[in-house]
């Protein structure tokens, strides 16, 4: 098997509008190794989010390849890629998308249901005790707030252990001191369960955390820095 | 100032609430122009046209040959040109077609020349009927033709005379419907009155005289001079103006029993128009929130508002004017059956105008409690996206108060009736209370409700997103599916007991007219045990001295206490009767009551509660004008309403036995038997009617089920109603519903996942309005059927498990149909247009 966790191939993107023609993303190749943690960084509308949604399968580039965890899922229908998207990858969101109508609890133990994992519950409170929230759990997420939100997202995130995490500016929608919080528990997480991790920032902080940055301009990957693991 | 352009806007922002809003609208005009139209149309072709339904300008009426001086009186007028008369006698006689053998109870109508004064009686040759009916011919029913095996030119044998059949009645213009007859017309000129020989001692003939007044003023005065003349309360004097004929109670009572379920529905539309507006201002939230607080005040808001709810109230109207000329075209096959075919069937301006005031009050109440919720709509909302509470404060109240007013005003208005009509909105208030608590309960279970399965989980959930109107959707659905069921339930449970099961130990023909001397022969001939009764026909005159009142009686829904009744006399009581008070039927001091010139009688606890009558009270009857006082002794009570003679009054022997009086009789007699022995005595003593009870029910019975069909087919735009709200509170949790799909998208579930916990969430919603409706609907039928009617109920297993099916798949498919495109979601788009949680 491949040593890689995703390989994309000259993945290229554009939008229709107005009858024009907007390309946001340019013939993108990207290599991201089992276990390392990679920042798509870039300025706000430079194609981070699309980036991120045709790596996870959440959309179709215009051409290109892209095999995540030894699938190639360039070709895969809705409904292949969910039972996959299931069981591969986790997400968190910078507006953290939990559903409204289920608990925090609830929430998190979801992707497991899903799963029909008969864990899903022991697992959902060993994570919502491992992010400090086991007294919020029956709480629902209008009650919470949106560190604790970003909290429970990343739970979700994490229960079915997936081999691999995209997360678009998680930290987004979050004062600079639950950031931290949520970063540092974010790579904790990933550490303890040897995950890799996909992140899409415009903040150099995080970058700076990173194996490797891949640097969105003009729908290109300009540089692609390597840093030595320590 | 308004702005239309920001009208428009708002309307095209939330267009499919505002559709919705224009449907329950269109619904409620729909509903009053249908009812509107048909009551309109029953009255203006059966029932306005009071001379010709009357057939006269003035009839006397009575069971007894005319007193002397009242014929003088009318043939003096006559000879000075002022009135017209023409004698008609009706009465049930048999009649045998020699060929064929067979014989049948028929409807007598022997008239004389000038009959009828008003309208035609239409023939299937389209020959004049008074060129027609002549001196030995007859003109029948085709249902006599079949029933008989006679063909035109054949005779028939009537009393002890034969007549030949010259041509077939279609149309009567005084009997617009004929389901009331026990059996086929046939027409008799006067000449062969006397051959007939029928008219015999104590037999029921109604004997009646029409008078055409050629100067119309004079028709008040000379319905009072002729009045005057009357012998109490034998003969009987109406114009057409204060005429009641049975047909009309008949149909006013039906088209009253209309009104209600159409007051019902009404309120269901205004539910769905309530529901619809209510979405509609909640995706407006935004918008009035930054409206507000940029400094618009409440009034300029409201004023928007207010506008748009007219704009789409007018679309709603035109909608249902043009939904209501469709409706026209379909009411002739609806209603074919049950009302002949000449009546037309149209909606006329009045009804439109009237609907359209209703029409446009509803829509203004309903849309009150949506709008008044902008008034306590709070700017910070912008800040925090959450659901507020609604309601509360004294306008809210009073606004709810005045709803329910108005339809109490309504109701009374429609129905005429104060007393009924509280009671109908007594009715009405527990049905919808009572639903209400039990949704109430079923929610609270559900909310508790933890669901092993995952899809069962999150349908439950679903049920209370924010905006989702689960609650009167349930309530909604389930009273009028109550209502629907309940109404097919009894329907089928009185015709599985009366017709499907006609008892075998019951009697199923009835013998009447034997005259007491024929009694010997009639045994022979009937060559079987046989019950007899003995019956005197009487009016009663008086109750503790106060005479009963003609014209109040005629105008009441129950029995008429006016009416001539059976007397009969025996001194035990009926296998089905029992005593309610008193020990015995005529009390321990009879010789107390006969030194006093009273006799004793024994009253049915129906009549006597319909009359009001108790034991100890005095009444005084009119035998054959005579009078007869009776001290009434005891109070029967019957035990089971089956298929039974039954009597009112019961007497000792000794009071009525010097009466003019017949037989009745009544036996069981199967199969092929019954015409057998009809068919003899047809031939031996024709002036004995034999009733076919089996038959007779069984007539009654189509037209019940004609009846309930036109109630069902009204009671369904409920139906609609309630299916409006599902689609309305899809629409209004429409972005909730696309942002869990594309949250269990992305986490992995397939399509068949959202759409499988959709569809639960309807099973939900559908099978507990449909057990709550089964519930509401059985226990109302079974109280019903066993307390009114006092029969057995059946449950109707299957019936009803197909009726709840017919609900399940009916509310899945229009839930479903309302979330294609919500299921059609691609995440992307979502996620993309999305910001904030
Ligand atoms: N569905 C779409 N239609 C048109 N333009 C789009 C669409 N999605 C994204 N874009 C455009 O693509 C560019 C990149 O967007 P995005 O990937 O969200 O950037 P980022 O996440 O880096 O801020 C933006 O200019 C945005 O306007
Ligand atoms: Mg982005």
């Amino acid at each position: 098997m491949s040593p890689n966790a995703l390989e994309a191939i000259q993945l290229s993107k554009s939008y229709n509008v107005d009858s024009r023609q907007i390309t946001v993303l340019d013939r993108v190749s990207l290599t991201v190794p089992i276990g390392s943690f990679v920042v798509i960084e870039g300025k706000s509308g430079s194609g981070k989010s699309t980036l991120l949604s045709l790596l996870s399968g959440l959309d179709k580039p215009d051409s290109g390849k892209i095999r995540l965890c030894g699938t190639d899922i360039t070709d895969l229908s809705e409904d292949e890629l969910a039972p996959f998207r299931n069981r591969t990858i986790g997400y968190v969101f910078q507006s953290f998308h939990l559903v409204p109508s289920l608990t925090a609890f609830e929430n998190i133990a979801f992707p497991a249901e899903l799963n029909r994992d008969p864990q899903a519950a022991v697992k959902a409170k060993e994570l919502l005790h491992r992010v400090d929230l086991s007294k919020r759990m029956n709480n629902f997420p209008h009650q919470l707030s949106g560190g604790e939100k970003q909290r429970i997202a990343i739970c979700r995130a994490l229960i079915n252990s997936p081999q691999i995490i995209f997360a678009d500016e998680p930290t987004g929608n979050l004062d600079s001191a639950n950031g931290e919080i949520i970063m540092q528990l974010l790579l904790e997480l990933r550490q303890e369960l040897m995950t890799t991790l996909v992140l899409a920032t415009h903040s150099r902080e995080i970058s700076s955390k990173a194996d490797a940055i891949a640097r969105l301009v003009d729908g290109r990957i300009a540089t692609s820095s390597e840093k030595v693991n320590l | 100032m308004l702005h239309l352009r920001f009208i428009l806007r708002q309307i095209a922002g939330s267009r499919n609430q505002a559709i919705i809003f224009v449907f329950c609208v269109a619904l409620s005009l729909l509903i009053l122009t249908a009812l509107g139209g048909f009551s309109g149309s029953v009255r203006r072709s059966m029932l306005q046209d009071a001379r010709q339904l009357h057939g006269a300008d003035i009839t006397i009426h009575s069971h007894y040959p005319f007193s002397e001086p009242l014929l003088k009186a009318i043939h003096d007028y006559e000879q000075q040109g002022i009135v017209q008369g023409a004698l008609v006698n009706e009465f049930y006689s048999m009649a045998r077609n020699p060929q064929s053998e067979k014989s049948i109870l028929s409807d007598l109508k022997v008239v004389a020349k000038g009959y009828p004064f008003y309208g035609k009686v239409r023939l299937l040759s389209g020959r004049e009927f008074s060129k027609v009916l002549s001196k030995g011919s007859i003109i029948v029913d085709q249902v006599l033709l079949d029933r008989l095996q006679a063909h035109i030119g054949n005779t028939l044998q009537i009393g002890s005379t034969l007549l030949t059949i010259v041509d077939v009645v279609t149309l009567e213009p005084d009997r617009p419907v004929s389901f009331f007859s026990f059996g086929p017309r046939i027409f008799i000129a006067a000449e062969d009155l006397e051959r007939l020989d029928l008219i015999k001692k104590g037999s029921r003939i109604q004997f009646k005289y029409l008078l055409k007044v050629h100067d119309p003023a004079l028709v008040d005065r000379l319905g009072e001079e002729f009045s005057a003349m009357t012998v109490p309360p034998q003969e009987n004097v109406k114009t057409f103006k204060n005429a009641d004929s049975r047909i009309k109670r008949f149909f006013e009572n039906f088209l009253f029993f209309l009104s209600l379920i159409g007051m019902f529905t009404l309120v269901l539309a205004g539910i769905g128009i309530q529901t619809s507006l209510y979405a509609m201002l909640r995706e407006s939230d935004y918008t009035i929130a930054i409206m507000k607080s940029v400094g618009a005040t409440n009034r300029f808001i409201t004023l928007h508002f207010m506008a748009m709810v007219m704009v789409l109230g007018t679309c709603g109207t035109l909608l249902g004017l043009i939904l209501s000329s469709l409706l026209q075209l379909y009411f002739p096959t609806l209603f074919a059956s049950i009302l002949p075919a000449n009546v037309t069937l149209t909606i006329s301006w009045n009804v439109v105008f009237e609907g359209l005031v209703l029409g446009t009050i509803v829509v203004a109440l309903f849309s009150f409690l949506p709008l008044l919720r902008i008034k306590n709509f709070k700017p910070a909302f912008i800040f925090r996206k959450e659901i507020e509470k609604s309601g509360g404060g004294i306008l809210h109240y009073s606004a709810i108060s005045i709803i329910i007013l108005f339809f109490i005003g309504l109701v009374i208005w429609q129905l005429e009736d104060v007393k009924i009509g509280l009671y109908f909105i007594l009715g009405l208030c527990t049905l919808i209370g009572l639903t209400a608590l039990i949704t109430e309960g079923l929610m609270l279970f559900m909310k508790k409700n933890t669901a092993r399965s995952l899809v069962l989980r999150q349908s439950f959930r679903g049920l209370f997103r924010p905006g989702n109107a689960t609650r009167a959707i349930i309530i909604t659905l389930s009273a009028s599916l109550a209502v629907i069921f309940s109404i097919y339930l009894i329907d089928h449970n009185l015709r599985a007991t009366f017709i499907e099961a006609y008892p075998a130990n019951l009697p199923n023909a009835y013998f009447l007219d034997i005259q007491p001397e024929q009694k010997t022969e009639f045994s022979t001939i009937l060559g079987r045990e046989a019950e007899f009764y003995p019956i005197v026909r009487a009016r009663l005159a008086s109750i503790n001295n106060k005479p009963i009142n003609r014209t109040q009686e005629r105008e009441k829904r129950g029995d008429n206490m006016a009416r001539e009744f059976n007397l009969t006399y025996r001194d035990f009581l009926l296998k089905d009767e029992q005593m309610l008070e008193g020990e015995n039927l005529f009390g321990n001091r009879i010789n107390a009551l006969y030194s006093r010139g009273e006799v004793p009688v024994s009253v049915l606890d129906t009549v006597a509660e319909n009359g009001d009558i108790k034991v100890g009270d005095l009444l005084i009857f009119k035998v054959l004008g005579l009078p007869l006082t009776a001290r009434v002794t005891s109070i029967r009570t019957r035990t089971e309403s089956k298929v039974r003679p039954f009597f009112y009054f019961v007497f000792q022997e000794k009071s009525l036995k010097d009466a003019p009086q017949t037989i009745f009789s009544s036996v069981r007699i199967d199969g092929e038997q019954l015409a057998i022995i009809q068919n003899t005595l047809a031939a031996r003593l024709p002036n004995i009617s034999v009733i076919d009870i089996g038959s007779t029910v069984e007539i009654l019975a189509g037209m019940m089920h004609k009846m309930s069909s036109i109630i069902q087919f009204f009671t369904s735009f409920s139906i609609i109603a309630g299916l409006l709200i599902i689609i309305s509170s899809i629409f209004a949790t429409r972005m909730t519903r696309i942002r869990e799909a594309v949250y269990f998208k992305i986490l992995g579930a397939q399509s068949s996942f959202v759409v499988k916990v959709f569809t639960y969430e309807n099973l939900i919603i559908a099978l507990s309005s449909a057990l709550l409706a089964n519930l509401i609907s059985h226990i109302g039928s079974w109280l019903v059927c066993r307390q009114l009617f006092n029969i057995t109920y059946q449950p109707l297993l299957g019936s009803t498990a197909i009726m709840t099916a017919g609900v399940i798949v009916l509310v899945i498919t229009v839930g479903l149909g309302a979330s294609v495109s919500i299921l059609r979601q691609k995440p992307i788009a979502y996620l993309r247009n999305e910001r904030q949680d």
